[in-house]
Protein backbone atom coordinates (compact mmCIF):
# COMPACT_ATOMS: atom_id res chain seq x y z
CA UNK A 1 0.00 0.00 0.00
CA UNK A 2 1.18 3.30 -0.85
CA UNK A 3 2.25 5.04 2.39
CA UNK A 4 0.34 7.96 1.34
CA UNK A 5 -2.72 5.88 1.52
CA UNK A 6 -2.84 5.01 4.87
CA UNK A 7 -4.40 6.87 7.19
CA UNK A 8 -1.79 6.93 9.88
CA UNK A 9 -3.43 9.06 12.98
CA UNK A 10 -2.23 9.17 16.48
CA UNK A 11 -3.13 6.67 18.85
CA UNK A 12 -4.91 7.10 22.15
CA UNK A 13 -2.38 4.24 23.58
CA UNK A 14 0.28 6.48 22.53
CA UNK A 15 1.38 7.19 26.29
CA UNK A 16 1.57 3.69 27.52
CA UNK A 17 4.37 1.34 27.56
CA UNK A 18 6.92 3.69 26.31
CA UNK A 19 10.42 3.46 26.87
CA UNK A 20 10.87 6.69 28.45
CA UNK A 21 13.96 6.63 30.98
CA UNK A 22 14.64 3.30 30.37
CA UNK A 23 16.63 4.08 27.57
CA UNK A 24 19.02 4.63 30.43
CA UNK A 25 20.07 1.06 30.21
CA UNK A 26 17.99 -0.01 27.05
CA UNK A 27 19.57 2.58 24.37
CA UNK A 28 23.36 2.24 23.64
CA UNK A 29 24.09 5.78 23.77
CA UNK A 30 23.81 5.75 27.76
CA UNK A 31 26.21 2.77 27.87
CA UNK A 32 28.75 5.10 25.91
CA UNK A 33 28.14 7.59 28.46
CA UNK A 34 28.37 5.78 31.72
CA UNK A 35 31.91 3.40 30.13
CA UNK A 36 33.06 6.89 28.50
CA UNK A 37 32.80 9.05 32.12
CA UNK A 38 33.20 6.30 33.88
CA UNK A 39 36.79 5.37 32.33
CA UNK A 40 37.44 9.10 32.72
CA UNK A 41 36.40 9.16 36.57
CA UNK A 42 38.68 6.28 37.24
CA UNK A 43 41.82 7.80 35.71
CA UNK A 44 41.56 11.14 37.23
CA UNK A 45 40.83 8.72 40.47
CA UNK A 46 44.16 7.62 39.85
CA UNK A 47 45.54 10.46 39.04
CA UNK A 48 44.87 12.61 42.12
CA UNK A 49 46.32 9.52 44.05
CA UNK A 50 49.72 10.20 42.55
CA UNK A 51 49.13 7.14 40.03
CA UNK A 52 47.80 6.37 36.31
CA UNK A 53 45.75 4.07 34.36
CA UNK A 54 48.29 4.35 31.34
CA UNK A 55 49.60 0.61 32.65
CA UNK A 56 46.07 -0.67 30.75
CA UNK A 57 46.00 1.79 28.06
CA UNK A 58 48.86 0.12 26.73
CA UNK A 59 49.77 0.02 23.03
CA UNK A 60 52.60 -1.05 20.38
CA UNK A 61 55.60 0.78 20.40
CA UNK A 62 57.13 2.07 17.52
CA UNK A 63 59.04 -0.56 15.63
CA UNK A 64 61.64 -0.95 12.57
CA UNK A 65 62.01 -4.95 12.57
CA UNK A 66 59.76 -7.93 13.53
CA UNK A 67 62.87 -8.79 16.44
CA UNK A 68 61.81 -5.50 17.92
CA UNK A 69 58.20 -5.26 17.76
CA UNK A 70 58.32 -9.23 19.26
CA UNK A 71 60.19 -7.74 22.07
CA UNK A 72 57.59 -4.99 22.72
CA UNK A 73 54.49 -7.03 22.53
CA UNK A 74 56.12 -9.80 24.83
CA UNK A 75 57.55 -7.20 27.28
CA UNK A 76 54.03 -5.78 27.88
CA UNK A 77 52.16 -8.86 27.11
CA UNK A 78 50.65 -8.77 30.84
CA UNK A 79 48.71 -5.61 30.08
CA UNK A 80 47.45 -6.79 26.57
CA UNK A 81 45.59 -9.42 28.51
CA UNK A 82 44.61 -7.23 31.38
CA UNK A 83 43.34 -4.44 28.87
CA UNK A 84 41.22 -7.03 26.70
CA UNK A 85 39.72 -8.08 30.24
CA UNK A 86 39.00 -4.65 30.97
CA UNK A 87 37.09 -3.93 27.91
CA UNK A 88 35.65 -7.46 27.23
CA UNK A 89 34.19 -6.84 31.07
CA UNK A 90 32.55 -3.78 30.53
CA UNK A 91 31.50 -4.50 27.00
CA UNK A 92 29.67 -7.75 28.08
CA UNK A 93 27.76 -5.87 31.37
CA UNK A 94 26.10 -3.99 28.89
CA UNK A 95 25.70 -5.59 25.46
CA UNK A 96 23.58 -8.15 27.76
CA UNK A 97 21.61 -5.58 29.81
CA UNK A 98 20.72 -4.43 26.11
CA UNK A 99 19.44 -7.49 25.11
CA UNK A 100 22.34 -9.43 23.34
CA UNK A 101 23.83 -13.25 23.54
CA UNK A 102 27.55 -13.14 25.43
CA UNK A 103 27.79 -16.33 24.00
CA UNK A 104 27.95 -14.63 20.65
CA UNK A 105 29.50 -11.45 21.76
CA UNK A 106 32.62 -12.83 23.26
CA UNK A 107 34.19 -15.26 20.51
CA UNK A 108 33.32 -11.96 18.35
CA UNK A 109 34.66 -9.20 20.12
CA UNK A 110 38.17 -11.82 21.25
CA UNK A 111 38.58 -11.54 17.00
CA UNK A 112 37.82 -8.21 17.24
CA UNK A 113 40.51 -7.22 20.25
CA UNK A 114 43.23 -9.79 18.27
CA UNK A 115 43.30 -7.81 14.96
CA UNK A 116 42.93 -4.48 16.28
CA UNK A 117 46.37 -5.28 18.38
CA UNK A 118 47.73 -6.81 14.93
CA UNK A 119 46.13 -3.48 13.18
CA UNK A 120 47.39 -1.28 15.68
CA UNK A 121 51.20 -2.86 14.82
CA UNK A 122 51.24 -2.50 12.08
CA UNK A 123 50.28 1.23 12.31
CA UNK A 124 53.44 1.38 14.67
CA UNK A 125 55.73 0.01 12.18
CA UNK A 126 58.37 3.46 11.12
CA UNK A 127 57.43 2.39 7.42
CA UNK A 128 53.62 2.53 8.02
CA UNK A 129 52.88 6.20 6.65
CA UNK A 130 55.31 5.58 3.32
CA UNK A 131 52.85 2.76 2.81
CA UNK A 132 49.71 4.49 3.49
CA UNK A 133 48.77 2.19 5.89
CA UNK A 134 47.41 4.41 8.34
CA UNK A 135 45.20 2.02 11.13
CA UNK A 136 42.00 3.13 10.45
CA UNK A 137 42.38 2.45 6.21
CA UNK A 138 44.22 -0.79 7.11
CA UNK A 139 40.98 -2.24 9.69
CA UNK A 140 38.69 -0.55 7.15
CA UNK A 141 40.40 -2.63 4.57
CA UNK A 142 40.88 -6.10 6.46
CA UNK A 143 37.73 -6.12 7.53
CA UNK A 144 36.01 -5.21 4.39
CA UNK A 145 38.20 -7.96 2.52
CA UNK A 146 37.28 -10.95 5.29
CA UNK A 147 33.07 -9.92 5.06
CA UNK A 148 33.01 -9.93 1.75
CA UNK A 149 35.51 -12.30 0.03
CA UNK A 150 36.11 -14.93 3.26
CA UNK A 151 32.75 -14.29 5.13
CA UNK A 152 32.05 -14.88 8.71
CA UNK A 153 29.64 -16.16 10.60
CA UNK A 154 26.30 -13.80 10.74
CA UNK A 155 26.47 -14.33 14.26
CA UNK A 156 29.66 -12.73 14.90
CA UNK A 157 27.80 -9.24 14.04
CA UNK A 158 26.78 -9.23 17.65
CA UNK A 159 30.34 -8.30 18.19
CA UNK A 160 31.06 -5.46 15.45
CA UNK A 161 29.07 -2.88 17.38
CA UNK A 162 30.51 -0.03 15.28
CA UNK A 163 28.00 2.66 16.49
CA UNK A 164 28.63 1.48 19.78
CA UNK A 165 32.32 1.48 19.30
CA UNK A 166 32.46 5.02 17.94
CA UNK A 167 30.20 6.34 21.02
CA UNK A 168 32.12 5.17 23.71
CA UNK A 169 35.27 6.72 21.82
CA UNK A 170 33.33 9.82 20.97
CA UNK A 171 32.82 10.27 24.97
CA UNK A 172 36.65 9.62 25.64
CA UNK A 173 37.44 12.23 22.62
CA UNK A 174 35.74 14.91 24.98
CA UNK A 175 38.45 14.57 27.68
CA UNK A 176 40.81 15.53 24.76
CA UNK A 177 39.61 18.62 23.43
CA UNK A 178 39.32 21.56 25.91
CA UNK A 179 35.41 22.73 26.61
CA UNK A 180 36.63 26.29 26.06
CA UNK A 181 37.42 25.40 22.20
CA UNK A 182 33.90 23.83 21.58
CA UNK A 183 32.31 27.05 22.79
CA UNK A 184 34.71 29.28 20.88
CA UNK A 185 34.95 26.76 17.75
CA UNK A 186 30.64 25.71 18.30
CA UNK A 187 29.21 28.77 16.53
CA UNK A 188 31.50 28.57 13.33
CA UNK A 189 30.82 24.84 13.26
CA UNK A 190 27.06 24.84 13.62
CA UNK A 191 27.16 27.53 10.75
CA UNK A 192 28.96 25.90 8.55
CA UNK A 193 27.38 22.35 8.99
CA UNK A 194 23.63 24.49 8.65
CA UNK A 195 24.49 25.85 5.38
CA UNK A 196 25.96 22.53 4.40
CA UNK A 197 22.85 20.32 5.86
CA UNK A 198 20.61 22.55 4.30
CA UNK A 199 21.48 23.11 0.56
CA UNK A 200 22.57 18.97 0.45
CA UNK A 201 18.78 18.17 2.04
CA UNK A 202 17.10 20.27 -0.56
CA UNK A 203 19.24 19.34 -3.70
CA UNK A 204 18.75 15.90 -2.84
CA UNK A 205 15.10 16.77 -1.91
CA UNK A 206 14.18 18.29 -5.42
CA UNK A 207 15.95 16.11 -7.84
CA UNK A 208 14.54 12.82 -6.20
CA UNK A 209 11.47 14.87 -6.87
CA UNK A 210 12.20 15.95 -9.95
CA UNK A 211 13.21 12.32 -10.85
CA UNK A 212 9.72 10.97 -9.69
CA UNK A 213 10.52 9.25 -6.11
CA UNK A 214 8.07 9.25 -3.64
CA UNK A 215 8.37 12.45 -1.03
CA UNK A 216 8.99 10.61 2.05
CA UNK A 217 12.15 8.56 0.15
CA UNK A 218 13.68 11.98 -1.18
CA UNK A 219 13.14 13.28 1.95
CA UNK A 220 14.66 10.01 3.67
CA UNK A 221 17.77 10.12 1.27
CA UNK A 222 18.12 13.51 1.79
CA UNK A 223 18.75 13.76 6.16
CA UNK A 224 21.05 11.02 4.95
CA UNK A 225 23.54 13.27 2.83
CA UNK A 226 22.77 15.96 4.82
CA UNK A 227 22.89 15.05 8.69
CA UNK A 228 24.04 12.49 9.74
CA UNK A 229 24.17 9.55 7.43
CA UNK A 230 22.73 6.13 8.55
CA UNK A 231 21.08 7.52 11.39
CA UNK A 232 19.14 10.46 10.27
CA UNK A 233 17.95 8.57 6.89
CA UNK A 234 16.28 5.93 9.38
CA UNK A 235 14.90 8.83 11.89
CA UNK A 236 13.89 10.92 9.13
CA UNK A 237 12.27 7.77 7.67
CA UNK A 238 10.55 6.85 11.07
CA UNK A 239 9.01 10.68 11.53
CA UNK A 240 7.53 10.93 7.80
CA UNK A 241 6.09 7.43 8.12
CA UNK A 242 8.47 6.16 5.33
CA UNK A 243 7.51 2.66 3.43
CA UNK A 244 9.50 -0.23 4.78
CA UNK A 245 11.98 -0.31 1.82
CA UNK A 246 12.83 3.17 1.67
CA UNK A 247 15.17 3.56 4.78
CA UNK A 248 17.30 0.37 3.19
CA UNK A 249 17.50 2.39 -0.08
CA UNK A 250 19.07 5.51 1.63
CA UNK A 251 21.67 3.24 4.38
CA UNK A 252 22.67 1.84 0.64
CA UNK A 253 23.40 5.06 -0.92
CA UNK A 254 24.84 6.14 2.84
CA UNK A 255 27.11 3.19 3.06
CA UNK A 256 28.52 3.59 -0.52
CA UNK A 257 29.64 7.40 -0.54
CA UNK A 258 30.95 6.95 3.17
CA UNK A 259 33.18 4.27 2.15
CA UNK A 260 34.41 5.97 -1.21
CA UNK A 261 34.74 9.33 1.05
CA UNK A 262 36.82 7.39 3.72
CA UNK A 263 40.13 7.17 1.26
CA UNK A 264 38.96 10.20 -1.32
CA UNK A 265 38.87 12.68 1.22
CA UNK A 266 41.94 12.33 3.23
CA UNK A 267 43.30 11.68 -0.50
CA UNK A 268 42.38 14.85 -1.90
CA UNK A 269 43.78 16.76 1.15
CA UNK A 270 46.87 15.20 0.68
CA UNK A 271 47.18 16.10 -2.84
CA UNK A 272 46.57 19.86 -1.79
CA UNK A 273 48.90 19.54 1.03
CA UNK A 274 45.60 21.04 3.50
CA UNK A 275 46.88 21.17 7.24
CA UNK A 276 45.17 18.71 9.06
CA UNK A 277 42.33 21.14 10.97
CA UNK A 278 41.14 22.43 7.51
CA UNK A 279 40.85 19.09 6.33
CA UNK A 280 39.08 17.52 9.43
CA UNK A 281 36.04 20.07 8.83
CA UNK A 282 35.61 19.54 5.25
CA UNK A 283 35.99 15.80 6.41
CA UNK A 284 32.71 16.78 9.24
CA UNK A 285 31.21 18.60 6.59
CA UNK A 286 31.12 16.26 3.74
CA UNK A 287 31.45 12.77 5.08
CA UNK A 288 28.10 11.27 5.78
CA UNK A 289 28.58 9.15 9.52
CA UNK A 290 30.75 9.55 12.19
CA UNK A 291 32.08 6.27 12.23
CA UNK A 292 33.49 6.38 8.91
CA UNK A 293 34.53 10.35 9.47
CA UNK A 294 36.33 9.58 12.02
CA UNK A 295 38.08 6.74 10.20
CA UNK A 296 39.06 9.54 7.26
CA UNK A 297 40.07 12.12 9.55
CA UNK A 298 42.22 9.63 11.95
CA UNK A 299 44.05 8.58 8.84
CA UNK A 300 45.06 11.79 7.63
CA UNK A 301 45.69 13.48 10.92
CA UNK A 302 48.25 10.54 11.77
CA UNK A 303 50.36 11.77 8.58
CA UNK A 304 51.12 14.98 10.18
CA UNK A 305 55.13 14.82 10.92
CA UNK A 306 55.55 11.86 9.27
CA UNK A 307 54.47 13.14 5.20
CA UNK A 308 56.49 16.24 3.92
CA UNK A 309 53.73 18.91 2.80
CA UNK A 310 51.05 18.52 5.55
CA UNK A 311 51.04 21.23 8.02
CA UNK A 312 49.40 20.86 11.52
CA UNK A 313 48.92 18.79 14.61
CA UNK A 314 47.82 15.29 14.66
CA UNK A 315 45.29 15.81 16.81
CA UNK A 316 43.48 19.11 14.70
CA UNK A 317 42.18 16.66 12.10
CA UNK A 318 40.12 14.85 14.80
CA UNK A 319 39.36 17.68 16.55
CA UNK A 320 37.84 20.11 13.73
CA UNK A 321 35.88 17.25 12.56
CA UNK A 322 34.11 16.47 15.70
CA UNK A 323 33.43 20.26 16.32
CA UNK A 324 31.64 20.31 12.48
CA UNK A 325 30.52 16.64 12.84
CA UNK A 326 29.36 16.30 16.46
CA UNK A 327 28.98 19.34 17.53
CA UNK A 328 27.75 20.85 13.72
CA UNK A 329 25.80 18.23 12.62
CA UNK A 330 24.63 15.06 14.69
CA UNK A 331 23.38 17.62 17.36
CA UNK A 332 20.51 18.59 15.58
CA UNK A 333 18.98 15.17 14.19
CA UNK A 334 16.31 15.28 16.21
CA UNK A 335 15.34 18.98 15.27
CA UNK A 336 15.36 17.41 11.70
CA UNK A 337 13.07 14.58 12.25
CA UNK A 338 10.52 16.87 13.90
CA UNK A 339 10.76 19.73 11.35
CA UNK A 340 10.22 16.81 8.23
CA UNK A 341 7.11 15.20 10.90
CA UNK A 342 5.27 18.26 10.89
CA UNK A 343 5.99 18.75 7.18
CA UNK A 344 4.56 15.64 6.89
CA UNK A 345 1.59 15.19 9.14
CA UNK A 346 0.73 19.47 7.93
CA UNK A 347 1.19 19.26 4.55
CA UNK A 348 1.36 15.72 3.00
CA UNK A 349 -1.66 14.06 4.96
CA UNK A 350 -3.71 16.73 6.20
CA UNK A 351 -6.59 14.91 6.50
CA UNK A 352 -5.35 12.57 9.54
CA UNK A 353 -4.69 16.11 11.26
CA UNK A 354 -2.15 14.42 13.76
CA UNK A 355 0.46 16.20 15.90
CA UNK A 356 4.27 15.34 16.04
CA UNK A 357 5.55 15.53 19.67
CA UNK A 358 7.99 17.81 20.13
CA UNK A 359 9.46 15.88 23.10
CA UNK A 360 10.47 13.89 20.19
CA UNK A 361 13.52 16.24 19.95
CA UNK A 362 15.02 15.29 22.76
CA UNK A 363 14.02 11.25 22.87
CA UNK A 364 15.90 11.35 19.49
CA UNK A 365 18.78 13.51 20.47
CA UNK A 366 22.03 11.22 20.41
CA UNK A 367 22.40 11.06 23.80
CA UNK A 368 26.57 9.96 23.44
CA UNK A 369 27.01 14.13 22.57
CA UNK A 370 25.94 14.75 26.55
CA UNK A 371 28.96 12.52 27.46
CA UNK A 372 31.25 13.82 25.12
CA UNK A 373 30.93 17.39 26.84
CA UNK A 374 30.80 16.14 30.28
CA UNK A 375 34.35 14.53 29.61
CA UNK A 376 35.56 17.76 27.84
CA UNK A 377 33.81 20.28 30.57
CA UNK A 378 35.52 18.00 33.42
CA UNK A 379 38.97 17.54 31.97
CA UNK A 380 38.91 21.37 31.26
CA UNK A 381 38.21 22.37 35.09
CA UNK A 382 40.87 20.04 35.50
CA UNK A 383 43.47 21.60 33.29
CA UNK A 384 42.30 25.01 34.98
CA UNK A 385 44.04 24.02 38.08
CA UNK A 386 47.77 23.68 36.46
CA UNK A 387 49.72 25.76 34.84
CA UNK A 388 50.88 25.78 31.03
CA UNK A 389 54.05 24.39 31.86
CA UNK A 390 52.88 21.72 34.37
CA UNK A 391 49.76 20.45 31.95
CA UNK A 392 52.19 19.54 29.40
CA UNK A 393 54.36 17.63 32.22
CA UNK A 394 52.21 16.23 34.41
CA UNK A 395 48.58 16.03 33.52
CA UNK A 396 48.66 15.49 29.88
CA UNK A 397 51.35 12.46 29.65
CA UNK A 398 49.70 10.80 33.43
CA UNK A 399 45.90 11.29 32.72
CA UNK A 400 44.91 12.49 29.33
CA UNK A 401 47.42 10.85 26.76
CA UNK A 402 46.13 7.10 28.76
CA UNK A 403 42.53 7.96 27.98
CA UNK A 404 43.74 9.10 24.80
CA UNK A 405 45.28 5.65 23.85
CA UNK A 406 42.10 3.81 25.33
CA UNK A 407 39.73 6.02 22.75
CA UNK A 408 42.20 5.21 19.80
CA UNK A 409 41.38 1.34 20.74
CA UNK A 410 37.61 1.73 20.78
CA UNK A 411 38.24 3.90 17.50
CA UNK A 412 39.96 0.77 15.68
CA UNK A 413 37.82 -1.38 17.01
CA UNK A 414 34.84 0.67 15.42
CA UNK A 415 36.90 1.02 12.08
CA UNK A 416 37.34 -2.83 11.68
CA UNK A 417 33.67 -3.62 12.51
CA UNK A 418 32.55 -0.72 9.59
CA UNK A 419 34.58 -3.13 7.35
CA UNK A 420 32.88 -6.53 8.77
CA UNK A 421 29.78 -5.21 8.62
CA UNK A 422 29.80 -3.86 5.12
CA UNK A 423 28.55 -6.67 3.21
CA UNK A 424 27.97 -5.36 -0.47
CA UNK A 425 26.01 -8.17 -2.12
CA UNK A 426 23.70 -7.66 0.93
CA UNK A 427 22.94 -3.70 0.89
CA UNK A 428 19.32 -3.39 -0.66
CA UNK A 429 19.42 -2.45 -4.72
CA UNK A 430 19.17 1.02 -4.64
CA UNK A 431 17.97 1.56 -8.05
CA UNK A 432 19.62 4.38 -10.50
CA UNK A 433 16.61 7.05 -9.49
CA UNK A 434 17.89 7.10 -5.96
CA UNK A 435 21.27 6.93 -6.82
CA UNK A 436 21.39 10.30 -8.61
CA UNK A 437 19.61 12.03 -6.44
CA UNK A 438 22.03 11.23 -3.36
CA UNK A 439 24.87 11.36 -5.91
CA UNK A 440 23.97 14.69 -6.91
CA UNK A 441 23.94 15.90 -3.27
CA UNK A 442 27.40 13.99 -2.63
CA UNK A 443 28.50 16.36 -5.62
CA UNK A 444 27.44 19.51 -3.90
CA UNK A 445 28.05 18.65 -0.33
CA UNK A 446 31.79 17.98 -1.55
CA UNK A 447 32.46 21.00 -3.44
CA UNK A 448 30.19 23.20 -0.84
CA UNK A 449 32.40 21.94 1.89
CA UNK A 450 35.61 22.15 0.54
CA UNK A 451 34.79 26.12 -0.61
CA UNK A 452 33.33 26.74 3.20
CA UNK A 453 36.39 24.61 4.59
CA UNK A 454 39.13 25.93 2.53
CA UNK A 455 38.52 28.98 0.96
CA UNK A 456 35.77 31.02 3.51
CA UNK A 457 36.77 29.79 7.04
CA UNK A 458 40.03 27.94 6.10
CA UNK A 459 42.48 30.16 8.32
CA UNK A 460 39.59 29.71 10.98
CA UNK A 461 40.07 26.00 10.80
CA UNK A 462 44.02 26.16 10.36
CA UNK A 463 44.13 28.06 13.82
CA UNK A 464 42.27 25.68 15.75
CA UNK A 465 45.06 23.61 17.29
CA UNK A 466 46.76 27.02 18.31
CA UNK B 1 -10.15 -6.80 18.66
CA UNK B 2 -11.10 -4.20 21.36
CA UNK B 3 -8.19 -2.78 20.49
CA UNK B 4 -8.68 -2.22 17.18
CA UNK B 5 -11.86 -0.50 17.45
CA UNK B 6 -10.17 1.85 20.18
CA UNK B 7 -7.67 2.13 18.24
CA UNK B 8 -4.31 2.25 20.19
CA UNK B 9 -0.93 3.23 19.39
CA UNK B 10 1.21 1.05 17.28
CA UNK B 11 3.66 0.50 19.76
CA UNK B 12 0.98 -2.21 21.32
CA UNK B 13 0.03 -3.34 17.89
CA UNK B 14 0.65 -7.01 16.57
CA UNK B 15 1.73 -5.98 13.51
CA UNK B 16 4.17 -3.52 14.86
CA UNK B 17 8.01 -4.49 15.52
CA UNK B 18 10.73 -2.02 17.14
CA UNK B 19 12.63 -5.00 18.76
CA UNK B 20 16.20 -3.48 17.47
CA UNK B 21 17.53 -7.15 16.30
CA UNK B 22 14.38 -7.50 14.21
CA UNK B 23 15.19 -4.06 12.61
CA UNK B 24 18.73 -4.83 12.40
CA UNK B 25 18.00 -7.86 10.57
CA UNK B 26 15.39 -6.18 8.26
CA UNK B 27 17.41 -3.16 6.90
CA UNK B 28 20.26 -4.34 5.83
CA UNK B 29 23.52 -2.87 6.36
CA UNK B 30 22.11 -0.89 9.19
CA UNK B 31 25.17 -1.75 11.70
CA UNK B 32 27.83 -0.87 9.23
CA UNK B 33 27.09 2.81 9.81
CA UNK B 34 24.76 3.06 12.42
CA UNK B 35 22.47 0.99 15.06
CA UNK B 36 18.71 0.18 16.31
CA UNK B 37 20.39 0.66 19.16
CA UNK B 38 21.00 4.58 19.52
CA UNK B 39 19.12 7.20 21.00
CA UNK B 40 18.15 8.55 17.36
CA UNK B 41 15.94 5.78 16.77
CA UNK B 42 13.64 6.25 19.38
CA UNK B 43 10.69 4.14 19.12
CA UNK B 44 10.27 3.92 15.76
CA UNK B 45 9.27 0.68 14.17
CA UNK B 46 8.16 -1.35 10.83
CA UNK B 47 4.52 -1.64 10.77
CA UNK B 48 4.32 -5.18 8.76
CA UNK B 49 0.33 -4.53 7.73
CA UNK B 50 0.82 -1.40 5.95
CA UNK B 51 4.64 -1.96 5.14
CA UNK B 52 5.67 1.53 7.12
CA UNK B 53 8.72 2.51 9.14
CA UNK B 54 6.58 4.76 11.76
CA UNK B 55 6.65 6.05 15.31
CA UNK B 56 5.57 4.36 18.40
CA UNK B 57 3.25 7.10 18.71
CA UNK B 58 1.06 6.04 15.70
CA UNK B 59 -2.02 4.18 15.16
CA UNK B 60 -4.57 3.24 12.72
CA UNK B 61 -8.44 1.57 12.72
CA UNK B 62 -6.55 -1.80 11.88
CA UNK B 63 -4.87 -1.85 15.34
CA UNK B 64 -4.26 -5.37 17.12
CA UNK B 65 -3.86 -5.90 20.35
CA UNK B 66 -0.15 -7.97 20.78
CA UNK B 67 -1.62 -10.66 22.41
CA UNK B 68 -4.76 -10.88 20.11
CA UNK B 69 -3.38 -12.76 16.94
CA UNK B 70 -3.53 -10.35 14.04
CA UNK B 71 -5.90 -11.03 11.04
Amino acid sequence: MAATQVPIQAGPGSQQDKMGWKELYLKEDWWAIWLGVGIVLVAWLFFVNGSSIKWIAVTPGKWSNFGQLAADFGAHIGQYFAQFVFWLAIFCVSVRVMGHKLGEFIPSFIFVYIASIVIFMIGAWDQASYYNLEPPLVALAFGLLLSNFVGLPKWMDTGFRVEYYVKTGIVLLGATLPFTLIVWAGPVAIAQASIVSIVTFLVIYFTGKKLGLDRRLCATLGAGGAVCGVSASIAVAGAVGAKKEDAPVAITMVIIWAIVMIFALPLASRLMGLSTGVAGAWIGTSEFADAAGFAAAQAYGNLAGQVQGIPGKPEDAVQTFTLMKVVGRDVWIGIWAFIMAIIATTRWEVQTGKKPDAAEIWWRFPKFVIGFAITSLFLTVVAAQYSRADFNKIVNPVLVAPIKDLRTWAFIFCFFSIGLTTRFRELAHAGTKPFWAFTTGVAVNVVLGYVLSVVVFGAYWSGIGR
Amino acid sequence: MNAAREGGSCRSCAHFHNDPKYLEAAFPGWTALGSAYGSTRAEDGICELHGLYLSAAQGCDRHEAKNCAPT
